[in-house]
């Protein structure tokens, strides 16, 4: 099934009509990893597409991608067993010292519109704090912001910190922010530099080699 | 008979009726009434509640709107900044304006091959000692973000030192705390000869921000207070973009960075009443696209030419704004066209201390080039602002007659009336280029791009500071850097 109305819904950003269309499937008996995979992110794809191509503006993206969150939270309950699957678990922060998160919400949001599991620490979040989150959550991915030049040695800091607790090695480190470059990130070691949470979405994908 | 000379009309822009303005400053009122704001600071948020305003939440407090109106009282309505050798250089008040650059780019354009890299310690000198240069650019701000400082926690001692060898002009500075902040205290007291000096003539004013919306960290507080208690001038706006920090709608905008403004002033007055206080916050948009704060955005100069109306009819403080910049990744088209558009606003709203003069990519890349550009788009504003004088002489009546009588021949090119009076009637231009064809062909064909680069080299390669930085001075100062740990 395709489930055409609900596509249309999340890209018009429609919640209501979104919700009332998912709860119709999963009433209907839809398999609900296969309404998140073909539909929801589907569509979030075409968002994403028209985003890239100018068709698109950011707060409709945005809307697009509650949409989309508000229908995974419809479908929820109706997974069984072994539960969603996701195209990975990311783990977000502003690192210690900075307190600006606007940038790093935004990265949030659409890599959960695309289909990332989400674990957001803050802002302000020390290196060993990232440590424990990677030690609990099992996250694939950390990614790290910083909008000050004063607070990018932190990155480094948390990179050093999650080698040394021998986590290093099966993570994928993604950073960003205004003084950030692809230099810098080379330079601290972390695997990947997005400069806007379109690209952080992009990025993602690659380092997990997800769709 | 004798009559009153006519007044030269000063061409002004206005864009609120007493209406909107009243408007937005009560919404800003109820903000810090009923939404309160996230006072991190203990010393503050305590000074804030002795003074009468109540605490919830946590560390959050309700502000009452009288003590907003207090100090606006106690605040001085005219700061004047001085030149480093002590001369009144900006009097910044009522309908004065001065131009200058910006502070922390992450990247240049190199002046030789014209890349974009990042920044080092000496483009802070190259831009400062530039500003020196230019005429019409009044006070110099760090321009980069500079990659190759030793150590980076005091990175904003650094930048203020290298301004300091390098321009007499005022400067605007950063500093990310109160013990670097306390740093560039001391090198500006080493340069006045004591505190006392520095005091009476502040050549200095610190930029600071809070961060919308309605969030106060703490070692941006303890800027603020140290700043109240040397009087050393401060401006403390959030970043208060539509879209992003702040609701969309301009109006919304303005009010929620005005309420965050005013809580600082508060703080700032109840610190020390008749302390410096530059007033008002930052008001630009998120790009929908990009998501960038926009340098070229008309949204920005909407809501700076906004407050100066709200300044002139309510608050009297002079004001913080911006001008002369791009988000253009080149010096180009768009980047002389947005510098341009800012620029004329800022000027015929008569912002006070507009900032960012010669940023490219929304404030993510310097350019010297721009600063020249800027230099002269800023003089070609200000040629228009300053309105037609109309008097006997300017009327020209016996210059009309003189030429009359000399027959077919007769032309104003050649009467004295124009020798007299071109210099003061006309904009002469310098690097806007109206020269005939083949004469523009013959030097080079060059573009505003090529010219401006020639004239930034000359000025960097010529320029002397009057007078060159003392050499005791100058020691004094690198000892000071190379002591910090």
């Amino acid at each position: 099934m395709t489930y055409k109305a609900l596509s249309e819904a999340v890209i018009k950003g429609d919640v209501n009509q979104a919700k009332a269309e998912t709860q119709k499937a999963a009433d209907g008996g839809a398999d609900p990893q296969h309404v998140l995979d073909d539909c929801l992110i589907a569509a979030m794809d075409v968002v994403g597409e028209k985003f890239a191509q100018g068709a698109m503006f950011v707060p409709q993206m945005l809307r697009s991608a509650k949409t989309m969150q508000a229908c995974v939270a419809v479908l929820k309950p109706h997974f069984r067993g072994g539960g969603m699957t996701t195209k990975g678990k990311v783990i977000l922060g502003t690192v210690k010292g900075d307190l600006h998160d606007i940038g790093k919400n935004l990265v949030a949001m659409m890599l959960e519109g695309a289909g990332f599991q989400i674990v957001d620490l803050g802002v302000d979040v020390a290196p060993e704090a990232f440590v424990k989150a990677v030690h609990e959550e099992n996250g694939q991915v950390v990614g790290m912001s910083a909008l000050l030049s004063t607070t990018m040695p932190a990155m480094a800091e948390t990179v050093k910190a999650l080698e040394n607790a021998g986590k290093r090695k099966e993570l994928k480190i993604m950073i960003g922010g205004a003084p950030v470059t692809a230099e810098y990130a080379d330079r601290i070691g972390a695997d990947s530099y997005a400069p806007d949470a379109g690209t952080a979405v992009t990025e993602a994908k690659k380092l997990l080699n997800a769709q | 008979m004798h009559h009153q000379p006519i007044l030269t009309h000063q061409p002004r822009l206005k864009v609120l009726n007493r209406q909107q303005v009243l408007a937005i400053h009560t919404a800003a009122l109820e903000i810090l009434e009923k939404t309160g704001v996230k006072m991190e600071h203990e010393g503050a948020r305590q000074m804030l509640v002795d003074a009468g305003a109540r605490l919830f939440d946590g560390d959050w407090v309700r502000v009452p709107a009288y003590l907003a109106e207090q100090a606006l009282q106690t605040a001085p309505r005219r700061i004047m900044l001085y030149d480093q050798n002590g001369a009144k250089a900006m009097d910044l008040r009522d309908d004065h304006f001065y131009f200058g650059t910006g502070s922390d780019t992450t990247f240049t354009l190199d002046l030789e091959s014209g890349a974009r890299r990042q920044c080092v310690l000496g483009d802070t000198g190259r831009f400062a000692r530039l500003v020196d240069g230019l005429a019409n650019i009044d006070f110099a701000m760090s321009m980069s973000n500079p990659q190759d400082i030793p150590k980076v926690e005091f990175i904003y001692v650094y930048t203020f030192a290298e301004m300091l060898k390098n321009t007499n002009k005022p400067i605007v500075f950063i500093a990310d705390r109160k013990a670097d902040m306390a740093l560039v205290h001391e090198l500006a007291c080493l340069v006045t000869g004591g505190e006392e000096n520095l005091r009476q003539r502040p050549f200095l004013l610190n930029y600071s921000e809070a961060i919308s919306p309605l969030r106060f960290p703490s070692h941006v507080v303890d800027r603020l207070i140290f700043c109240a208690e040397k009087q050393i001038p401060i401006c403390l706006p959030s970043g208060t973009n539509a879209g992003g920090g702040a609701p969309i709608t301009l109006a919304g905008a303005m009010a929620l960075g005005i309420a965050e403004n005013l809580v600082g002033l508060i703080i700032h007055q109840l610190t020390r009443p008749g302390a410096p206080f530059l007033f008002g916050p930052n008001v630009s948009a998120l790009d929908m696209k990009s998501t960038v704060v926009s340098y070229g955005c008309p949204e920005w100069s909407l809501t700076q030419a906004a407050l100066a109306d709200m300044r002139d009819e309510l608050y009297g403080l002079p004001i913080w704004s911006f001008g002369g910049a791009s988000d253009s990744k080149t010096v180009d088209a768009q980047a002389g066209a947005e510098a341009m558009f800012s620029i004329t606003t800022a000027m015929l709203s008569r912002c006070n201390l507009i900032h960012d003069v010669g940023y490219l990519e929304y404030g993510n890349t310097s350019s010297l080039e721009m600063v020249t550009i800027a230099n002269e788009l800023i003089a070609m504003a200000r040629h228009f602002t300053n309105g037609i004088p109309v008097n006997d002489d300017t009327l020209a009546l016996d210059a009309l007659d003189r030429v009359k009588a000399a027959g077919t021949k007769g032309i104003f090119l050649t009467d004295d009336h124009t020798f007299d009076h071109f210099e003061s009637s006309l904009f002469l231009p310098h690097l806007i280029d109206r020269s005939r064809f083949d004469t523009w062909q013959a030097e080079g064909g060059k573009d505003l791009y090529r010219r401006s680069n020639d004239r930034a080299r000359q000025i960097l390669a010529e320029h002397q500071l009057h007078p060159e930085m003392d050499e005791t001075l100058a020691k004094e100062i690198d000892q000071r850097l190379q002591a910090l740990s």
